[in-house]
């Protein structure tokens, strides 16, 4: 369509523009920028060049915060993405409707934080539930200091995170599930398949993308993961549940390095938008349906 | 389709909203704006009732109270108030390193004539004003003192198991092992944050490593890595053979720690003087006492050393309102609301609080232990560089949690730091 | 309508077998909140001493202590103000920026929708420290424009995309015909367009109302002010000044909680086509 005046489509972009220029784009590019100097936020700004980059891959607690969120991601993949596929599958068999949806999905709607604050108590050593829960039923050996052993405080957190996503892979999927045609299903049905059969050769391979993008979303969220990470351990016992942003805002808001915190943000950005690029390349010849 | 009606209305509700959005904290020249963390329910009663009283007293001033949660005050939280607008005109501080910063930086006004001939006169005593100077110049209001960490313990499971109170590091361990046989936690830490057992261990070293060493290495740039730390870590393996501390030491922090105290469910609680008034508010019932730190064997520091800190409050320099700041922190050491301070269970550096009753005696006490302390050790965190202490902290904790030898932890730091 | 023909399902043993499943898991899911409820009903000791018994009595007094003792009501406010900003900007920014990119062709186009598709992929770890270095110098931080700033910038891109793929489907013979008319650009957008958008806006504002009001990283670096602070940032400062007295501190969670799932239940069907438009990328 034409304009009535060239400028017009401008000025219709320009607001949207603005805000998102000024608060994302620019303070992007300002965080290049001061990861090749040494600063701490208001005082003099020294330019060192790539010394933070060097500093940050000699930098065991950084590297290990890699470590950390990758074991994250993991364990949110099977605890969210492969949990919620199969819900969504025992949804598309079963009947329930709303009800089993509030229950699953109503954590996704939750600040991180009124999650974090109940479960740390009940992952509480010493009155929590689960601990209770255990000496109740006999079980005093099973009983661990969950948030506070290197052992268990990982996964302790995934399985949090995994209790809040699962219902919203689950929604993802169960919509995906939906679009499939009557057809196919009646037609699998006719042959003789049964409703595990079916989930496993027809209903999955069929939301593929949807899957695709569910593990895509899940593993770019991972990287960026805080919220509960900060409340419940933050960097945790002994920095064992210490990732990537917990360990940038110590850096930057608790010792006063900003240069440093830009460079660690630059490299962590870098692993983000390289694992979505290659992930899409990776799946867009192999599209289908 | 819409109206022009509706969607002026429409309209008109973002513009109020974002409106109601922009005018959040006015920049207007007659508050009086004071920052300091959380000192408890009490404490913050007593500061809005001396806010009102200054309201009264100066009509068309406002004075606005910023209590900010303690670990972002301490790191970046003050930090961001003083560069930020609307900075504090009175803010808390610890005496030490922090405050030496401030001066530097340009944040702390020097009040000194305040105390010669303006509204503080003849609040404070001289040798109480000394801890408070830097370079010769009053820089910070006093507020209170406090000791740091002692050893606090519960005196009927003591009695129960048949026990003393430890006066050194032998009886500690012993008391630990007997106790544990008894099915009793001997002492509860909550280390979540590091600082809580932070303390007590840093303490504990100095007493090993001697004032001097502990100075010179955590204000200086020394190593860590050192025989004389590694003898004073080795201790702490100790407490983490003899199973002294709480398991879940880790994973619980300074408040839950308590509250473990609080029910019973330990014997002993290594934190500050402020948790006095804690513990009448939040239990009662308990029968507690403490005892300074125990005597470490063979320690080249004086064995009756107390860890401790001044507070005060700081009047910012680049304030405007300098004279009114010094006329609040006077009305504040006024000997009525002193008074209702010591209900609040501070201790208060006046002059009048000494005369005063009502403080519980084990308050009392405590003040009068830093008063009369042989050497006084600083706390890491709050005495010196945030960096270090966090790092100190952290090999402290490593080690305490037999997660690192004492070998390890030290170089651990100096690896942090750069050292 | 549906994927499979569930009314035929019901009476089947897989039918049975899958609706049992999910009975059990959704009882293990809902249990931990279901359990805060009524754990806000009991008394600390209770709580401690016999975590898994029901209440002794049903009493909202530790509820209304938590909502005044601990601000909630300013914390909702300050949350109710923020994320209604942010989404007003959003809609009206987004939706101008999708109907220009929709509607028409000009120099730079393909440019500035792949700065926006950037931002859907690009990490807050990219921004956030500059942007509150940025905030600083500007003396907004602890300002609720702190937070409405940069809420708006992070849902702009998924608003522009969401609205755009709206605006693609809508007929090109409405806008020629309004054209036709005579209708000025502004006004085939005001009064042409963003009506039909409705559905498209009302996902918009969803997903960002949701995004905005839990948002917490940014809330605890931009406010350190106690009456600026939004629920998430709020939330946590109570949960640090009454650490240890459960039943108050359920009860405020109870009351940040209840809410989200009413809304839930409410406001289900468009949550569930906004994540069916969304996922269908």
């Amino acid at each position: 369509m034409k304009s009535t005046r060239p400028v017009t489509p401008y000025l219709f972009l320009a607001p949207a523009l603005a805000v998102f220029g000024f608060a994302v784009l620019a303070p992007m590019l300002l965080t290049v920028g001061f990861s090749f100097t040494e600063w701490n936020g208001f005082g003099p700004m020294t330019f060192v060049g790539v010394d933070n980059y060097a500093r940050a891959t000699a930098d065991a607690v950084f590297r290990d915060s890699f470590v950390h969120v990758v074991i994250y991601i993991l364990a949110t993949l099977v605890l969210e993405v492969a949990l919620g596929l199969g819900l969504a599958g025992l949804l598309s068999v079963g009947r329930g409707g709303l009800w089993f949806r509030v229950a699953f999905f109503a954590p996704v709607m939750l600040p991180l934080v009124v999650v974090a604050v109940l479960w740390s108590f009940v992952y509480n050593a010493d009155f929590g539930l689960i601990n209770a829960g255990l000496g109740a039923i006999g079980l005093h050996d099973f009983q661990r200091v969950w948030l506070g052993d290197t052992s268990t405080a990982l996964l302790a957190v995934s399985f949090v995170s995994g209790w809040v996503f699962a219902g919203f892979y689950m929604m993802i999927f169960y919509a995906a599930f939906r679009q499939i045609p009557n057809e196919v299903l009646e037609a699998a049905r006719m042959d003789g398949a049964g409703e595990w059969a079916l989930f496993r050769l027809v209903k999955v391979p069929m939301i593929r993308n949807a899957i695709a993008v569910a593990i895509l979303l899940c593993v770019t969220g991972g990287f960026q993961g805080f919220d509960l990470f900060f409340v419940l351990t933050n960097g945790g016992p002994y920095g064992s549940t210490e990732i990537p942003t917990t360990y940038l805002v110590k850096t930057v808001f608790r010792n006063g390095d900003v240069g440093y915190g830009s460079a660690m943000a630059v490299v962590l950005t870098a692993i983000v938008l390289g694992v979505g690029f290659v992930y899409t390349r990776l799946h867009r010849p192999g599209t289908t349906a | 389709m819409r109206s022009p009606a509706k969607h002026l209305a429409a309209l008109a509700t973002g513009a109020v909203v974002l409106a109601a959005a922009c005018t959040s904290a006015p920049a207007s020249d007659n508050v009086l704006r004071i920052a300091m963390g959380s000192p408890g329910e009490a404490q913050i009663r007593v500061w809005d009732d001396v806010a009102k009283q200054f309201e009264a007293a100066n009509p068309g001033m406002k004075v606005e109270l910023n209590y900010q949660d303690d670990d972002l005050y301490q790191t970046i939280g003050l930090q961001n108030l003083l560069n930020g607008r609307n900075a504090p005109d009175i803010y808390f501080e610890w005496t030490g390193n922090r405050l030496a910063q401030r001066v530097k930086d340009g944040f702390a006004a020097d009040i000194s004539s305040k105390f010669d001939s303006g509204p503080l006169a003849g609040l404070f005593d001289d040798t109480t004003l000394d801890e408070y100077k830097i370079e010769d110049k009053i820089v910070m209001v006093p507020y209170s003192a406090d000791v740091t960490n002692v050893l606090w313990y519960n005196k009927q499971i003591l009695a129960d198991a048949g026990v003393q109170p430890p006066t050194s590091w032998e009886e500690l361990l012993a008391v630990c092992d007997t106790l544990n046989a008894a099915g009793v936690t001997p002492i509860a830490s909550g280390n979540k944050d590091l600082w809580a057992a932070g303390n007590w261990l840093s303490h504990m070293a100095s007493r090993v490593v001697g004032e001097d060493a502990y100075v010179s290495t955590l204000g200086g740039t020394g190593k860590f890595a050192t025989p004389e730390w590694e003898k004073a870590f080795g201790y702490i393996t100790e407490l983490a053979d003899h199973k002294c501390v709480n398991e879940s030491a880790n994973s619980i922090d300074d408040n839950e720690g308590a509250q473990l105290f609080f029910q019973g469910k330990a014997a002993m609680h290594p934190i500050g003087s402020w948790l006095v008034s804690w513990a009448i508010d939040e239990a009662p019932d308990l029968d507690f006492d403490y005892v300074n730190l125990p005597a470490m064997p063979d320690g080249a520091g004086n064995q009756d050393s107390v860890i401790g800190v001044q507070t005060g409050f700081v009047i910012n320099a680049k304030s405007a309102k300098v004279d009114k700041a010094a006329e609040f922190m006077a009305m504040l050491n006024s000997d009525e609301n002193v008074q209702k301070l010591i209900e609040a269970e501070v201790t208060p550096l006046t002059k009048s609080a000494s005369a005063g009753q009502d403080i519980d005696s084990r308050s009392a006490n405590l003040t009068a232990l830093l008063n009369d302390a042989p050497a006084i050790v600083l706390p890491p965190d709050t005495g010196y560089d945030l960096e270090m202490a966090d790092a100190l902290y952290a090999a402290e904790a490593a080690v305490l949690g037999g997660q690192q030898t004492p070998a390890e932890a030290l170089g651990g730091i100096d690896k942090k730091i750069g050292r | 309508m549906t994927g499979d023909a569930r009314r035929f399902r019901t009476r089947s043993l897989p039918g049975i077998l899958a609706t049992g499943g999910l009975a059990l898991l959704a009882i293990v899911f809902f249990f931990p909140m279901v359990w805060m409820v009524l754990s806000s009903f009991k008394s600390n000791s209770e709580i401690f001493r016999a975590p898994f018994a029901l209440p002794t009595g049903i009493d909202f007094g530790r509820w209304a202590e938590a909502w005044e003792v601990g601000h909630l009501g300013s914390y909702a406010l300050n949350s109710a103000i923020v994320t209604a900003a942010s989404v007003f900007v959003i809609l009206i920014c987004g939706a101008a920026a999708a109907f220009a990119f929709s509607r028409y062709r000009f120099r730079g186009r393909g440019f500035f929708m792949s700065l926006f598709a950037l931002g859907l992929i690009l990490p807050l770890q990219s921004y956030f420290i500059a942007q509150s270095q940025l905030f600083t110098q500007l003396a907004i931080t602890d300002t609720r424009l702190a937070l409405i700033i940069p809420y708006a910038a992070m849902g702009m891109s998924l608003a522009v995309y969401l609205l755009k793929v709206y605006m693609d489907a809508l007929p090109h013979e409405l806008f020629e015909a309004a054209r036709i008319d005579g209708a000025g650009d502004f006004r085939m957008f005001r009064t042409l367009a963003m009506p039909l958008l409705r559905p498209g806006l009302a996902t918009v504002a969803i997903f960002s109302a949701l995004a905005a009001w839990n948002e917490f990283l940014l809330a605890l670096l931009y406010i350190q002010d106690d009456t600026l602070k939004t629920i998430p940032t709020g939330l946590l400062a109570f949960s640090s000044r009454y650490v240890t007295d459960y039943a108050l501190l359920f009860s405020a969670l109870s009351i940040v909680t209840i809410p989200m799932i009413v809304i839930y239940v409410v406001f289900n069907r468009h949550i569930v086509e906004g994540i069916t438009a969304g996922s269908v990328k």
